[in-house]
């Protein structure tokens, strides 16, 4: 179908009843695949969603996309991606709780060509018109993604480390200390 | 083939602040969203989430003395890319409400009655032509808790996967000819009456086969494509 140009479908909201059995138990770790263990350093990324008036959201589907511990994206796009980790799907979904609170264990993503470590998050719910995007940082370094983001808003998509092996990112959706989203 | 990602023509898309739609003011961001360009990291994604996941079948009508009630429908559904390619082995997740327009959920209350025959979820894989199909019953309409008149027309939910990480969608379709369409909220959200439509369903005149079940046929276009228009 050379020359055929579609358009994309129109998004909209998860709404209030996206079925809980979604939220595969497990679908959060992903330091374990198929049985086995990735390489790389397992971490904890963890964090609450709030909505503008601070009311923590429950039931809020995050989902994050990462490169594994080398930094290669389990996909043929990846030039590299013969050599990435068999162990690492690089994908995850978490629910909020009912304090707004979601987890995920994951791996410390390696540095992909071009980028500063980082993981890729987006957030689904009622009310939610569209998906949205952001990306998770470890600290403030050279990155294109980063720095397309203004000055005073960067530090809001770093992770706060809060232990060796355990990050805090709060996602607050509207209003004081809102996290930046992207225009995808 | 590394996929392109092109901005959207926004007319076609859902405005993410809606008039009546009393979350969509506290939920949606009030800072100018960051424009960027994609690199590797957003234009790569998960092509096998579905080895990570339960898939659940997409027959989910119920059968013998086990059938949900309502009216039986199979829907046909194709998932292309925005050059029309199918996209295939694409995770699909979908959910409705049953014929009375109940959920089995926790949010959702007891003003319908629940189906012990209908679940109201399929999980699934796309096959090579980018096509999955559902034998379930035509969901009901039901009302929103404004209080205000407002209901939302038989639709069913959808997420999926595609090829990369922009291309993941949360949709819904409706069912053509339905009255409560005109009002819905969150389907008029989106300008474009074209894109409106592309909503839709399409409901195919029955043929004698299946003999026991309604038809409609339902288009849903990913983002990404191989490449710019007009290249060769
Ligand atoms: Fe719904």
């Amino acid at each position: 179908m050379k020359g055929a140009s579609l358009v994309p479908t129109g998004e909209a909201t998860l709404g209030p009843f996206f079925p809980p059995r979604y939220v595969d138990e497990g679908a959060n770790d992903l330091t374990v695949f198929e049985g086995r263990k990735a390489k790389g350093e397992a971490i904890e990324i963890h964090g609450r969603v709030l909505q503008e008036d601070g009311t923590p959201l429950e039931n809020l589907v995050v989902e994050i996309w990462q490169a594994d511990a080398g930094g290669i994206f389990r996909h043929s796009a990846d030039p590299r991606h013969a050599q990435a980790d068999p162990d690492f799907l690089g994908w995850g979904r978490a629910a909020t709780d009912a304090s707004g609170n979601y987890r995920f264990k994951t791996v410390l993503p390696g540095a992909p060509e071009g980028r500063a470590p980082h993981i890729n998050v987006m957030v689904m719910f009622s009310g939610l018109m569209r998906i949205l995007k952001t990306t998770l940082f470890f600290e403030i370094s050279s990155d294109p993604v980063l720095s397309a983001v203004p000055p005073g808003r960067k530090g809001l998509l770093v992770a706060k480390k809060q232990g060796p092996n355990s990050y805090r990112f709060d996602i607050r959706l509207r209003g004081e200390d809102e996290t930046p989203f992207f225009d995808d | 083939m590394p996929s392109v990602i092109q901005p959207r023509d926004e007319r076609t898309q859902p405005s993410r602040i809606v008039p009546g739609y009393p979350q969509t003011p506290l939920r949606n961001p009030q800072q100018s969203l960051v424009k960027r360009a994609p690199t590797l990291s957003e234009l790569t994604g998960p092509l096998d989430a579905a080895k990570r996941v339960r898939l659940l079948g997409g027959d989910i009508a119920g059968h013998g003395g086990k059938q949900a009630i309502g009216q039986l429908i199979h829907l046909k559904v194709r998932v292309l890319d925005e050059d029309g390619a199918p996209v295939g082995g694409a995770l699909v997740e979908m959910w409705q409400a049953n014929a009375a327009g109940r959920y089995i959920h926790p949010n959702d209350d007891d003003r319908a009655p629940v189906d012990l025959n209908f679940y109201g979820a399929a999980r699934l894989v796309t096959d090579e032509s980018g096509a999955f199909e559902l034998r379930t019953v035509k969901p009901g309409a039901y009302p929103v808790p404004t209080n205000d008149g407002w209901w939302r027309p038989p639709h069913v939910h959808f997420s999926m996967f595609g090829k990369v990480w922009l291309s993941r969608l949360v949709t819904q379709m409706y069912f053509p000819g339905e009255p409560l369409n005109a009002q819905d909220r969150i389907l008029n959200a989106v300008p474009d009456a074209a894109a409106r439509d592309r909503l839709v369903a399409r409901y195919v005149p029955p043929t004698g086969n299946p003999p026991d079940a309604l038809v409609f046929e339902h288009q849903i276009v990913l983002r990404g494509r191989a490449s710019t228009p007009g290249q060769p």
